[in-house]
């Protein structure tokens, strides 16, 4: 049986090939194991990022400043598309959009990887145009500002890719980004995945964040400010109102201002927020702080007349000191130097205070240093220390000069006195909520995160607490200064512009010379017209600063504080305090 | 006459372990054939070789039992040559692959002509003549040699004919399937090696075939490019060694134990053809080395079966359709294995029972079908098997 033998040698043959085949399998399975399966790994896994929605912002009220929404992105991929002709008859009616032109598009992309063919595409758009081979879909968030320059220079603005570059959006960014989704997947050839390998974070959308602001004071304050700026041919010109109790800023508006939608074609110059960037010197708008921090130390009575030189008071080492306007005042109480803004009785009472009381006083009100409000890029100011004053400091700080401010520690210096004395620290940030609507952070919290002077808590039944802290003058100083010296400023003074008939205003203006850039001293023709008011006087619930910086003097329409900025702060003031009145506060 | 020895558990052995591998080779067409283009539609589930398979699984068993009741001793060529099935079989696969070769009959699937294509209504079966001619040859050479007996020695008369039926065939197959073509020489010499042909004569037509298999490497580049990719497959891991490398990335990746049933991925477009010749990789992924191991075993187990069959039957057509056809299934099984672990340059041999494709697992289970009633019959004496050896032994006188 030669057959059977031959057949059994083969098949025992074919066993042994089989037995050997087994070990080739033991050892590609499990002696290389590692090796395959880290290559494996490699080409059959797809990471995939799952954007997340930024935090809206929100007025106090509730109305929406700034949101993400999503929107489609069809885009082609030009480096594998070799007849854009083609493809673009064929996208052309999807899109509506020309042949030529998407055809342009794709040649012409110098990313060879990714050209944007149309942002915010309809669905079936999407559909349509993701079938053709070398057009992709892609969908991104979008920021939109409803409110368009309104608010622009609070709230901010953001890059391309969603990072907040400005105001509120960059200087609660992390908030307001929250976290991407990472994502492994199992993917096919085609890198399409197939199901969920490893989750390496989960999705978490950004915090929503409420303002202080109140969109509808806010345009009040920009529409008189937008106004009174076009017709005096300013430079620029910030107005800022703010609730004195708690420090929340109710409107800010810096003009020139640009539309955060369209960042693109705004002027670089016009991006920053003047009223917390840009120092100036704040002139007479000093005087009722420096005459507080020296009633408070007791050097000056209230009703003490002081002599006022007749317009011309000099002296060995500080020099010549003239009065605005070339008045000749003889002997004036400290409410009348206030009143009629004299820089000789400043100087005078300046003298008496010492520079050691000057300086811790204006310190405690703030100047010199950031106040701290929740937006990036604020200025410091300028207040030297004291080792650094010469001998016409102690003269000039106490009516404006040798001191630089920003328009909101002018803010909240007024809002000090406004309060009592109590110290006050500007925020914006009401609150910050999450998506489930539940509250992320209180307004106490961020400031503790903030954690530097005078810090406040908001809300009626902290006011004891805050009042814990202590005073920086005494109230009835305080008192003293807004109901009485102020009051009178805007009733038989300077600020005569800014009177209600319904409210009692009080307020200072301030006329303050720019320095001249090229040389010494200070220019004829450059002036900052301020004027900061405040109303009811008897309980203010309101503190507003405008200042205009360089109206057009050639005009003939003036310059001064009284002048140019105290109307718009009146229309504002009349304006907020009927609204808040009807809002029921 | 034919009577089944009850206590005779040889058939249904083989069937289990025939039976098993269907079910494997069903199990695993359909989870290689997932894909996350298309959901499984079931109006047109013949689209899909995944719902094929289930459909020709119980076809191929009912196929196998059917074969099985149909005495294996029709084929012998002992009452004339054309009263043997065996015959017509030859024939028949001569006339298919002649029309596979017309373009108006044969379809063309990746570049090659191999199919042939029959629309029965909705449905249209594709069929590919090879498989059927290589059947033939098996099943006729046995028949031959089983006629000629111990002349098959006899070079000029016997050798050469049976040889040039081989070439023909061969001829046939390899313009447009070269691997087949050389599988069916190969099975053909096996034969006539194991029906007793003289080694030496053998030899002769070994250079004829050499030259040939030369000629048909230089004139296609793709099969050099093939040769070049499997010496040297890290160069080529892209191109011509794609396939090979992804098939060992699928097994080694699969571990031990495996990524578990189904949830492979290599199948997702990672590795091409993963329900035909790749499958074997694709167990690998899913069951790991466990799963490649059963696999390997249960053709081993089949291969020892088939030895049991052989040296029991009495009968020497018996011995030599057993022989053939384990020998067919065992070698086409290894030579799978053998490309998907790439110890064998990449060849498009299917995986007998476990592979998609119609032709092929219909015909293995017909051929099963015939060692099953080769099995059935072992042990007994019969007037048949007693006359053929009476015929042996007067040659042998």
């Amino acid at each position: 049986m030669k057959s059977v033998r031959f057949i059994t040698i083969f098949l025992l043959f074919l066993i042994a090939a089989f037995l050997l085949l087994a070990g080739r399998c033991f050892y590609l399975q499990f002696l290389r194991n590692d090796y395959y399966y880290s290559i494996s790994t490699k080409q059959q896994q797809k990471r995939t990022t799952q954007k997340p929605q930024r935090g809206v912002i929100l007025d106090c009220r509730g109305r929406v400043l700034a949101a993400s929404n999503k929107i489609q992105t069809i885009f082609a991929e030009p480096r594998i598309i070799k007849r854009p002709k083609s493809i673009s008859t064929k996208l052309a009616p999807i899109m509506d959009m020309g042949a030529h032109e998407i055809c342009k598009l794709i040649t012409e992309s110098k990313n060879p990887g990714f050209v944007k063919i149309k942002v915010g595409a309809e669905p079936n758009q999407c559909t349509a145009a993701g079938k053709i081979y070398g057009i992709g879909v892609q969908s991104d968030w979008q920021r939109y500002y409803p409110m368009g320059p309104l608010a622009a220079h609070v709230v901010g603005f953001t890059s391309v890719d969603n990072q907040g570059l400005g105001g509120i959006e960059l200087q609660y960014d992390k908030e307001l980004a929250g976290s991407a989704g990472q994502n492994t997947f199992f993917a096919d050839s085609l890198r399409r995945p197939i199901r969920l390998k490893q989750q390496s974070s989960v999705l978490s959308d950004g915090v929503g964040i409420i303002l202080t602001l109140d969109a509808t004071i806010q345009q009040f304050a920009r529409a008189e400010l937008l106004k009174q700026y076009e017709s005096y041919e300013a430079e620029s010109a910030v107005a800022i109102v703010a609730e004195p109790a708690t420090g929340a800023i109710l409107a800010m508006v810096s003009l020139p201002c640009f539309d955060p939608n369209d960042i693109r074609s705004a002027e670089p110059n016009n991006l920053r927020n003047r009223a917390i960037t840009d120092q100036f010197e704040p002139g007479s708008l000093l005087k009722p702080i420096a005459a507080a921090i020296a009633i408070d130390a007791g050097v000056v009575e209230p009703n003490e007349k002081i002599f006022c030189e007749y317009g011309n008071y000099r002296g060995k080492g500080f020099g010549r000191i003239g009065e605005y306007g070339d008045h000749r005042f003889g002997n004036l109480t400290v409410r009348q130097i206030l009143v009629r803004s004299s820089n000789i009785g400043m100087a005078k009472i300046g003298q008496r205070t010492g520079k050691e009381t000057l300086y811790r006083g204006l310190k405690l009100f703030g100047f010199g240093q950031k106040t701290g409000i929740d937006l990036p890029g604020e200025a410091d100011g300028l207040l030297w220390p004291v080792k650094k004053w010469t001998g016409y400091s102690i003269t000039r700080i106490p009516f404006g000069q040798e001191i630089s401010v920003t328009a909101i520690q002018l803010v909240r210096a007024f809002c000090v006195l406004a309060n009592g004395g109590r110290p006050v620290r500007p925020f914006l940030v009401k609150a910050m909520v999450g998506n489930d609507g539940q509250l992320v952070a209180r307004r106490s919290s961020l400031v503790a995160r903030a954690a530097s002077h005078g810090a406040r808590v908001t809300g009626h039944e902290s006011r004891n607490r805050a009042s814990a802290v202590g005073f920086i003058i005494k109230p009835e100083v305080a008192r003293w200064i807004v109901t009485d010296a102020l009051v009178g400023v805007v009733n038989e003074g300077t600020g005569r512009k800014a009177a209600l008939e319904k409210w009692q205003v009080f307020g200072k203006t301030g006329t303050a010379q720019l320095a001249k850039s090229e040389s010494r001293g200070y220019s004829d023709s450059d002036y900052v017209a301020s004027f900061i008011a405040g109303a009811p006087a008897r309980n203010p619930a309101v503190v507003v600063l405008v200042s205009i910086r360089k109206p057009n003097i050639k005009l003939g329409k003036g310059y001064t504080g009284g002048t140019v900025a105290a109307p718009v702060v009146a229309k504002i003031l009349e304006r907020t305090l009927n609204y808040l009145e009807n809002r029921g506060l | 006459m034919v009577t089944t020895i009850k206590n005779n558990p040889l058939p249904d052995y083989i069937a289990m372990v025939v039976i098993f591998l269907m079910a494997v080779g069903t199990v695993f067409v359909f989870s290689a054939g997932a894909n996350i283009g298309r959901e499984l539609d079931l109006q047109r589930f013949y689209d899909f070789p995944g719902l094929r398979q289930i459909l020709f699984f119980p076809l191929a068993v009912t196929v196998m039992y059917a074969v099985s009741c149909f005495n294996y001793r029709k084929f012998s060529l002992a009452d004339g040559w054309l009263k043997s099935p065996a015959g017509f079989l030859l024939v028949l696969s001569l006339v298919l692959l002649i029309v596979v070769l017309f373009p108006q009959f044969g379809t063309e699937i990746n570049r090659a002509r191999r199919w042939l294509r029959i629309s029965i209504g909705p449905v249209t079966i594709s069929f590919q003549p090879s498989e059927l001619a290589k059947w033939s040859i098996v099943f006729f050479l046995a028949a031959v040699c089983d006629k000629f007996g111990n002349s098959i020695r006899l070079y000029w008369k016997r050798f050469v004919p049976a040889f040039l039926v081989i070439a023909l065939v061969a001829g046939l197959v390899i313009t447009e399937d070269f691997g087949t073509a050389v599988f069916i020489s190969l099975l053909g010499f096996l034969m006539l090696i194991i029906s007793g042909a003289k080694l030496w004569h053998i030899l002769t037509p070994l250079p004829f075939a050499a030259i040939a298999f030369c000629a048909a490497l230089i004139r296609s580049p793709s099969r050099m490019q093939r040769i070049a990719a499997f010496l040297n497959p890290q160069k080529w891991a892209d191109s011509a060694a794609y396939q090979a490398n992804q098939s060992l990335i699928a097994l080694g990746s699969g571990g031990l134990l495996g990524k578990g049933l189904g949830k492979g991925i290599c199948k997702y477009g990672h590795l091409p053809e993963d329900t035909t010749d790749f499958i074997f990789a694709i167990i690998g992924e899913e069951l790991g080395f466990v799963g490649t191991a059963t696999v390997i075993g249960l053709f081993i187990v089949f291969v020892w079966l088939g030895i049991l069959v052989v040296v029991r039957c009495r009968d020497r057509l018996g011995q030599l359709l057993a022989g053939g056809i384990v020998l067919t299934i065992a070698i086409q099984a290894a030579l799978n294995i053998g490309v998907a672990t790439v110890v064998l340059p990449t060849k498009g041999i299917p995986l007998p029972f476990v592979s998609a494709g119609g032709t092929s697992m219909l015909l293995c289970a017909a051929a099963v079908g015939v060692l099953l009633n080769i099995a059935k019959q072992t042990g007994i004496k019969n007037s048949a098997a007693e006359n053929a050896e009476n015929v042996q032994l007067k040659i042998e006188n």
